[in-house]
């Protein structure tokens, strides 16, 4: 590799993919740089996986370029797939065969690997996934955790330089998730790229680098982790009886606040919320202090950073499933 | 999964490994013949053919045994009663316009449908294997089949014929007498033709193939096609046609039965079936590089 | 994308290509090297002084003579006369692929004509003065020996079933030796049969009565054998018959094909010849009359060239051949007999057991028929 190489190990700019009248993927722009671990986040239907076979030459894009590791796609497809390993919407293996057998087959149809060591890098890529042990045995008789498995060891046969993993904890137990994990943290220390599409935000924000969210086919935010939890805003929650007194307290303060009605469940916290985002000059003490000093009975006050969740939930419009 | 580096080369390695010049790539070719003759599916198909020769010769042993010499049947099945050599060709007839079809179909029927519905498709391609070359490595697999479908019906007609019925020199259907050594290059060359002779329905299931992610479709379709094929080779009012369908010299072998041998079916067949490998190759080729693969 | 349809670029081009060949191959086939201008006198000449003593070849027989299509093999199935006579019909009919094989170099008399039908064959094989007849479906062979001094282009061939096959230049003797002053000889132009460069002797018989339109004889440039025949009726565009040598070589073929020993399991038949009698649908028409057969059954040809018509009494019992199927299916009922109409031949059958034959109209064999009293033609048999 010349010093040159490019920042970004996927980079598309424009990119669609329509099927008929329907826009699958519309204009998106990635950018993905080196040695990160990319999430790729978005309800299920949300394009993720028609962009991974557009980034991996298996669809052909409508309108748009493709960079993968700097070549040209569809153009440098030759080049690049052996460079890069890849699990896609789940594994896919011939059930009549054994493990290794399924990996022999996939390493034989790369003609860039060396088939002096093949047994030997297919018996690496088991045992880095846990498979040792079933790799004699026949891939129907493997349960849908370890087929996932081998499509992960699959990615590994060859030491790559960008690896996309579609979904990979599909069908895992907590057990084999934090594995996974493991393994991608391995991964990049080695300084290969990840790019991991999830449904699931929990998965994302504990391995990945940066992200990127899906919506309806559209790219509705990217960046590394923090600068999407600085996308979102500091916010204030004021619990108190006096709303009205309130409001004019932190207009003066330059806050601008919405009320809340009091939650229905009523009892004792029967008291209206005001909300209102913290400008960065104005400390949070200095308003609980001025809203005393003016009379205001403060039943509640809580400073919020705004979650990666809020802000998908704001993003998507639609709740993920946080927890697994 | 352990998250240790052990036995993992550094990605500049890698970087430099896919610098390097690719290979032939015989090793995937290999890979799929393995898998081939190593579905159970494949065997079952070459035992059923091998069936075929075993039933017609214990079939003619059982009648002939009964009523010698009645002389009843095809003319064809009476030269077995006289020489066991026969059956292999008698099998082969009976093979040629149904049963090798059948299973030729279902090998090439499956190629690449096959890989798609098995959802196997999308990792060999980004393994990367490129789309021509596996449709070349499928279609030399699929052939490779052929070859061993009229080998298999041969020898197990070759074999069960030695067993049953005298084996001794063969009469040609010119009357002439060959010995059992120049039979076995001419029971060669029937194989081979026969080969030959399913080139071009291989090469139309492996268009079929391309079209759909069902592989029982696929199969289906190229069977039909076979049938239809030669239904219409059997009317009279198209025969402008005939010269053009891939059937139209599938029991010429028996040319080769002649003193001296007649080659010119083989030829006419040879370019007939090159001629249809490479439409529907090219056709094959056209549409599974343009294909979205989404199974 | 517009990628995706350069994709598509050698599935367009592929046909393309190979349907081009499909058609300049034969063009480039047929663009042979012009000979040199003759007349037709020359063009005869040229035939006439033809003397090719050893060739193997193959050619193919095409005939729509307006017959239903018999299914094939035909000839393998029932006995006696019916049997005869289907299987000469069904070399008649549809297409026909057959090899010959003559040395006769050195004095040798050899010759071998093979009808290749599907999985099986008729051989003909002539070695000297010994002549043997085998067919494969029926697994028989039949046995002659020539007189001392017979004529090798006709006894040979005409002695079985195989006989109704003539090859090109055989039926061309034929044909050549109906010219008489009542046909027209031109020259067409030079056409390519068998990859050789051919005259294009175009016989067109004044006759009015006739059936046959033209005939058309290629001879070869430069050995005079005729290489193809091809026969169109009165009023049609379409060749009703046509043989052709597909491939030549007048290399002299192995002398193993001429030793012919029937093989085990056949049935072997001695026949003194001459024996086959003259069949009622055989060359009869092509206007030349048989010399071989016993007195009894010789036939009397009345008219001239073209128009002749051959009687031959073959008795009063009738009902093997009348009774089967096949002959239904062919006979059209006429009053005082039956007619066998071809595009190219008629046979009228009478109910008295004579049978006229010519390329002539029905209507003329009635005539003739009527004018041929019964007392005329030798007992029955």
């Amino acid at each position: 590799m010349t010093a040159a190489a490019p920042e970004l190990a996927i980079e598309t700019r424009q990119l669609t993919k329509t099927f008929g009248r329907q826009t699958v993927v519309n204009n998106l722009d990635l950018a993905v740089p080196r040695g990160s671990v990319f999430g790729f986040l978005g309800p299920n239907g949300s394009g993720k996986t028609t962009t991974i076979r557009m980034l991996l030459g298996l669809a052909s894009a409508t309108s748009g370029e493709v960079r993968v590791l700097g070549q040209e796609l569809p153009q440098q497809l030759p080049g690049v797939l052996p460079r890069v390993g890849a699990l896609i919407e789940g594994p896919g293996f011939y059930p009549f065969l054994s493990g290794s057998a399924n990996l022999i087959r996939l390493d034989s149809a790369d003609r860039f690997a060396s088939p002096a060591t093949r047994r030997k890098r297919v018996a690496d890529a088991l045992e880095r996934v846990g498979l040792t042990h079933a790799a004699g045995k026949k891939v129907k008789a493997y349960s849908l955790g370890m087929k996932q498995r081998l499509g992960i060891a699959n990615a590994l046969l060859t030491p790559r330089e960008l690896i996309v993993l579609d979904e990979p904890t599909n069908g895992l137990d907590p057990q084999g998730t934090r594995e996974v994990r493991h393994l991608v943290r391995s991964l990049t220390d080695q300084g290969t790229t990840v790019f991991v599409s999830s449904h699931l935000l929990a998965e994302i924000e504990q391995m990945c680098t940066h992200a990127a969210v899906m919506r309806a086919g559209n790219l509705v935010a990217q960046g590394s982790l923090d600068e999407l939890r600085q996308t979102g805003q500091t916010r204030i929650r004021l619990v108190t009886p006096d709303a009205q007194l309130a409001l004019g307290v932190l207009a003066g303060l330059g806050l601008a606040a919405d009320v809340e009605a009091p939650p229905e469940r009523g009892g004792a916290s029967a008291d209206p919320q005001l909300i209102a985002p913290l400008p960065e000059e104005v400390a949070a003490e200095q308003i609980v202090e001025a809203l005393v000093a003016n009379g205001v009975r403060v039943r509640g006050f809580t400073v919020a950073g705004s979650t990666l969740e809020d802000l998908f939930v704001a993003l998507t419009g639609e709740g993920f499933d946080v927890a697994q | 999964m352990s998250p240790s580096n052990s036995g993992v080369a550094s990605v500049a390695s890698g970087a430099a490994a896919a610098a390097a010049r690719p290979r032939a790539g015989w090793s995937f070719l290999a890979s799929e013949l393995v898998l081939l003759f190593r579905r159970r599916r494949t065997w079952v198909l070459l035992a059923t053919l091998a069936a075929i020769p075993v039933l017609v010769a214990v079939a003619v042993r059982l009648s002939t045994a009964r009523a010698p010499g009645s002389g009843r049947g095809p003319a064809f099945l009476d030269q077995i009663t006289q020489n066991g050599l026969f059956v292999s060709v008698v099998a082969l007839t009976i093979c040629v316009p149904l049963f090798l079809p059948l299973a030729v179909g279902v090998v090439a029927g499956d190629t690449i449908a096959g890989e798609a519905g098995a959802g196997t498709l999308r990792y060999l391609l980004v393994a990367p294997v490129g789309r021509i070359r596996l449709l070349l490595v499928k279609f030399a697999a699929a052939i490779a089949f052929c070859l061993a479908a009229t080998v298999v019906i041969t020898a197990a007609g070759a074999l069960i014929g030695a067993a049953l019925f005298p084996v001794g020199p063969v009469v040609l259907l010119s009357g002439d007498t060959i010995g059992v050594p120049d039979s076995i290059v001419r029971a060669l060359l029937i194989a081979g033709y026969v080969t030959v002779s399913l080139a071009g329905l291989t090469a139309i299931g492996l268009f079929v193939s391309t079209l759909t992610d069902a592989p029982v479709g696929a199969m289906a379709a190229t069977v039909v096609v076979s049938i239809v094929a030669q239904v219409l080779d059997s009317l009279p009012q198209l025969d402008w046609l005939h010269p053009y369908l891939f059937t139209h010299y599938w029991l010429g072998f028996a040319d080769l039965l002649r003193q001296p041998v007649e080659f010119s079916s083989f030829s006419s067949n040879a370019l007939l079936q090159l001629a249809y490998v490479l439409i529907f190759g090219s056709l094959a080729i056209g549409r599974f590089t343009s294909k979205d693969i989404l199974s | 994308m517009a990628q995706k349809f350069t994709k598509w670029i050698p599935a367009a081009v592929v046909p393309v290509v190979i349907a081009g060949v499909v058609i300049a191959v034969p063009m480039a086939a047929n663009a042979t090297g012009s000979l040199p201008d003759k007349s037709a006198q020359e063009v005869l000449a040229l035939v006439a002084s033809s003397n090719v003593t050893a060739l193997s070849a193959t050619f193919e027989q095409t005939s729509n003579l307006g017959l239903p299509q018999l299914p094939t093999g035909t000839g393998a199935q029932g006995s006696g006369s019916t049997a005869q006579a289907a299987s000469a019909l069904e070399l008649l009919t549809g297409n026909h692929t057959a090899r010959v094989y003559a040395d006769s170099t050195n004095g040798a008399e050899n010759m071998r004509l093979q009808v290749l039908d599907s999985m099986a064959e008729r051989d003909v094989i002539r070695s000297g003065s010994d002549v043997w007849l085998y067919d494969s479906k029926k697994q028989t062979a039949t046995h002659a020996t020539l007189p001392a001094k017979s004529d090798a282009a006709t006894s040979a061939p005409d002695a079985g079933d195989a006989a109704s096959t003539l090859t090109p230049d055989q039926l061309a003797a034929k044909l050549l030796a109906a010219v008489t002053p009542t046909t027209t000889v031109t020259v067409g132009n030079d056409l390519s049969v068998a990859g050789r460069s051919a005259y294009d002797l175009v016989l067109t018989p004044q006759a009015g009565d006739t059936l046959i339109g033209t005939v058309s004889i290629a001879v070869d440039g430069s050995t005079g054998l005729p290489l193809s025949v091809t026969i169109v009726p009165k009023g049609s565009a379409d060749p009703a018959f046509t043989t052709a040598f597909t491939s030549i070589s007048f290399d002299a073929p192995s002398a193993d094909l001429f030793a012919f020993t029937p093989p085990a399991g056949t049935t072997v038949t001695e026949q003194a010849l001459p024996a086959e009698m003259a069949k009622p649908t055989g060359e009869a028409g092509k206007g030349t009359g048989r010399s071989a057969g016993k007195s009894a059954d010789r036939p009397v040809v009345t008219g001239t060239g073209w128009s002749s018509i051959v009687e031959l009494n073959v008795g009063t019992d009738q009902s093997a051949l009348t009774g089967s199927p096949l002959f239904a299916q062919l006979m059209t009922p006429v009053e005082g007999g039956s007619v066998f109409s071809t595009s190219l031949v008629n046979v009228l059958l009478t109910t008295d057991g004579r049978v006229f034959a010519g390329s002539v109209s029905a209507e003329a064999l009635k005539a003739a028929a009527a004018a041929a009293p019964l007392a005329a033609a030798p007992a029955a048999k």
